[in-house]
């Protein structure tokens, strides 16, 4: 069995991983890493429960072969915020109940995040927009859309 | 069966050594948003695989009157191109966010339709295509190389899209089962010159999805050259497009519910073109 070394910033903490070839992100997160917030949704591209920031960018996990990371920064949900100290998306996404079976609300923040990183002050239409390559079967959208307009109201308000 | 070697090389010279030792047997792949979705539903099995993600094919260049695009550049990095508004405007329609950052335009021309979108809008502008390979480079227009007359060689990569900056008046619609993220039922670009007192001079009507490869309608192109842009030649134009695009059933839509799409957005699109 032929092995690749990869190495990046995970969580921003250096990571180093020997892996087979054409591996992908996904697995590595979830398999070798054991970060399971990352979800395995389909393995087509096509629900975003996948989705990571990988400088930065919301990229689609199962697509990716983890050599591509290299010497990037890869940014999980479990490198956000956690108990005691949660990111003001986790606690928007809490006090709007933008949560139910929990499997489309990792790759939602951080695409969030990633809009929010890039245009702290988004209309409707733009957290729409960014959010249009996640899929949700159980909230009808629209308490994830409010969670993230007030978390975006929080985020400036402390700025 | 497992995978042997993923290549990521640093250099196209690097990348083209590579595709000439190993030929058919190398799956290259561009962002590998298709490759690596067949890889994972047990589609491909290949051994050795190849990522031009690096090789430094990315970037957009103007010169001379034309926009020079690397092959390798993302989807999102075309979504803002001003110099090309059709382009820029089909790539914001493309896929996903995530999607667009990780999909490039170069391996998007091999994507069979209905998920080939950013043929259309190329095709539209008079696209040309770059081949490289060990020994030559040679360019091809892009309606020849998608309809296989100009196709890739197996030692060949395409490396960069010669677009000559576009005159006229251009649009661009796509149809799919959702808004966003999803393959086409039917694209359409436009693109219209037009003489001072308003008769065609020139025209280009691109569409997707509605036959193996992108196509253009040249019949229906034919038809508005020499007239003004009204209901009437807009209606047979739309007419003109529904006769000549040979659409294909999948799971998205049947080929009858596709020609009749051609119409509508050929209609839609030349109108918007107008106003």
């Amino acid at each position: 069995m032929a092995t690749i070394t990869v190495t990046f910033q995970l969580n921003g903490k250096t990571t180093a991983l020997a892996v087979e070839p054409l591996t992908t992100l996904r697995t590595a997160l979830r398999e070798h890493l054991h970060l399971h917030a990352t979800k395995a949704g389909c393995g087509q591209g096509g629900c975003g429960s996948c989705t990571v920031l990988v400088d930065g960018e919301p990229i689609l996990s199962c697509l990716l072969p983890v050599a591509l990371v290299e010497g990037q920064s890869v940014t999980t949900l479990e490198g956000i915020g956690g108990p005691g100290e949660l990111h003001p998306l986790q606690a928007a996404f809490y006090d709007h109940f933008a949560a139910q079976c929990g499997y489309c609300t990792s790759g939602m923040i951080l695409a969030a995040k990633a809009l929010l990183d890039r245009n702290p002050t988004p209309s409707r239409e733009e957290i729409m927009e960014a959010l249009s390559g996640n899929l949700c079967r159980c909230t009808g959208y629209l308490p994830i859309i409010e969670a993230i307009e007030d978390a975006a109201r929080q985020m400036e308000a402390v700025v | 069966m497992s995978v042997t070697d993923f290549f990521v090389p640093r250099s196209l010279d690097e990348a083209l050594s590579l595709l000439a030792e190993r030929g058919s047997d190398l799956l290259v792949m561009g962002g590998g948003t298709v490759m690596m979705r067949m890889v994972n539903d047990g589609l491909l099995f290949p051994r050795q695989a190849m990522s031009l993600r690096r090789a430094g094919l990315d970037g957009v260049r103007s010169a001379n009157n034309r926009v020079e695009i690397g092959a390798t550049t993302s989807i999102a990095r075309l979504s803002q191109l001003d110099a090309v508004p059709l382009l820029a405007q089909a790539a914001r329609l493309f896929g996903g966010p995530a999607i667009r950052h990780m999909a490039t335009v170069g391996g998007n021309l091999f994507v069979p339709q209905p998920a080939g979108d950013m043929a259309v809008p190329l095709l539209a502008l008079d696209a040309e295509v770059e081949l490289a390979s060990v020994k030559k480079r040679r360019r091809a227009r892009l309606d020849a190389f998608l309809a296989g007359q100009s196709a890739r060689a197996d030692d060949e990569l395409l490396t960069a899209i010669h677009v000559p900056v576009a005159a006229g008046r251009s649009a661009y619609l796509r149809m799919g089962r959702r808004e966003a993220n999803t393959p086409s039922i039917v694209a359409v670009a436009v693109r219209v010159l037009t003489a001072k007192d308003g008769t065609c001079t020139e025209a280009r009507i691109a569409l997707g999805a509605a036959r193996l490869y992108a196509m253009r309608a040249s019949q229906a192109e034919a038809a508005l050259v020499g007239r003004r842009l009204d209901a009437s030649s807009i209606d047979e134009a739309a007419q003109m497009a529904m006769g000549e695009c040979d659409p294909f059933t999948d799971a998205l839509a049947s080929a009858w519910y596709r020609r009749k799409m051609v119409g509508v957005h050929v209609r839609r699109a030349l109108e918007q073109v107008v106003n």
